[in-house]
């Protein structure tokens, strides 16, 4: 009869693995900031404790290059742009037709978003907005995941004023990078919609004063009923246009702070579970962290997508 | 009472308060979802793919609250 498995492991593995957990537990919850309101202070080593961690909004400045000061986000963002590149580089420098496995790992991740991209846009449009879905879709993944290695935010550096600064932070956390990627997606749907569909006829959209002055030329002209209901219906028009032109705008704020909100809060979150239970409480908020920085890296790709669908839509259904 | 308490006061209440819309909201959406997936199990994709994005949207109203909460204990 073969012997007995646990989760894959013998009896004896799986206590002494159980043994393990449970003193790491106990260890930790004695030493981090609840077991030491609840039982007082135990005498442990000083390097159990963990300090009460300050977070702070805006990011450290680490050096200045030509007058910018370059803050440790924008390394962090400057790592992760090398970390795409590098890899995007290794791997299609010798393409092959049957693929191996790191190249069929990310052909497998391409065609995923290409197929999302479609599914949601249609078949030529999907591939005309691909690369900048894909590549906002690849930027805020790699800077949520870089951000969640361990030791990424340990590095300290003392910077020119003096002062011990972080060499790397999460470059989601800067309000500067969520900002800057909602303006280009802003652009980008602009861009694709006058494109598609014309520079006067995007224009009509948000300004729409055809009906209105329809409707007083109908006054002027002797159709005083169908002229004051033109004109009702024109006065309308315009301010459902001015609505439209504003939630334009407002997409703006609302892409950049949903993003950054999402990654500062796990992050004080990350840095808070750190502080009350040290080694355990923060493992399941981790899972929480790789599934946030993923939904929000599809949320911020898969919106630019569907706002670019609904820009470049050929003529909008008259609502009469 | 001094400004300190009343932040962090402003700071717990905002949170709490701006999360029960959302809350209900991101439970409204689970609920149409469940719905129409026991209606139609084959179109399991779009359904989910469409739910996601609404939950985006609304859970994004409870992160502008996260934001001010965190900007008054933090920075104001």
């Amino acid at each position: 009869m073969p012997k007995r498995r646990f989760l894959g492991c013998s009896f004896p593995v799986l206590l002494g693995v159980l043994l393990v957990i449970l003193v790491l537990f106990l260890v930790s919850l004695l030493s981090g900031a609840l077991g030491s309101s609840l039982f007082g202070d135990l005498g442990l080593p000083s390097w159990l404790s963990v300090p009460q961690p300050h977070p702070e909004l805006p990011a450290g400045v680490v050096f200045h290059l030509l007058g910018f000061p370059i803050t440790n986000s924008t390394i962090a963002a400057w790592l992760s742009i090398i970390v795409l590149v590098g890899i995007s580089y290794a791997v299609t420098r010798r393409l092959k037709l049957i693929p191996n496995r790191v190249q069929s790992m990310l052909e497998a991740a391409l065609g995923w978003l290409l197929n999302f991209c479609q599914e949601v846009a249609g078949e030529e449009n999907g591939r005309r907005f691909f690369p900048v879905v894909t590549t906002i879709f690849l930027f805020v993944i790699t800077n949520a995941w870089l951000s969640l290695i361990p030791g990424f935010g340990s590095i300290l550096i003392t910077n020119a004023e003096g002062e011990t600064v972080e060499l790397f932070r999460g470059a989601n956390t800067d309000i500067n990078l969520p900002l800057a990627l909602a303006l280009i997606s802003f652009i980008f749907v602009e861009y694709w919609g006058i494109k598609s569909v014309g520079l006067f006829r995007y224009i009509r959209k948000f300004i729409n004063m055809g009906r209105f002055f329809g409707a007083i030329g109908q006054i002027f002209s002797g159709k005083i009923k169908a002229g004051f209901a033109g004109l009702f219906n024109g006065a309308v028009d315009i301010f459902v246009g001015a609505l439209e032109a504003l939630s334009e705008l407002v997409r703006i704020v609302s892409f950049t702070f949903r993003l950054f909100g999402n990654m500062t809060g796990g992050e004080i979150l990350l840095l808070m579970m750190l502080f009350l239970v040290p080694f355990v409480l923060a493992i399941p908020f981790y899972g929480l962290e790789l599934l946030v920085g993923f939904v929000q890296a599809l949320i911020f790709g898969g919106l630019t997508l569907v706002f670019a669908t609904i820009a470049v839509a050929p003529h909008a259904v008259e609502a009469d | 009472m001094d400004p300190e308490m009343m932040k962090l006061l402003a700071a717990g209440l905002c949170m709490g308060l701006g999360a029960i819309g959302p809350g209900i909201g991101i439970g409204i959406l689970g609920l149409g979802a469940m719905n129409a997936l026991g209606r139609n199990p084959e179109a399991r994709g779009p359904i989910m793919t469409n739910m996601i994005l609404a939950i985006a949207f609304a859970e994004a109203v409870a992160i502008y609250a996260l934001v001010i909460a965190v900007v008054l204990i933090f920075v104001a």
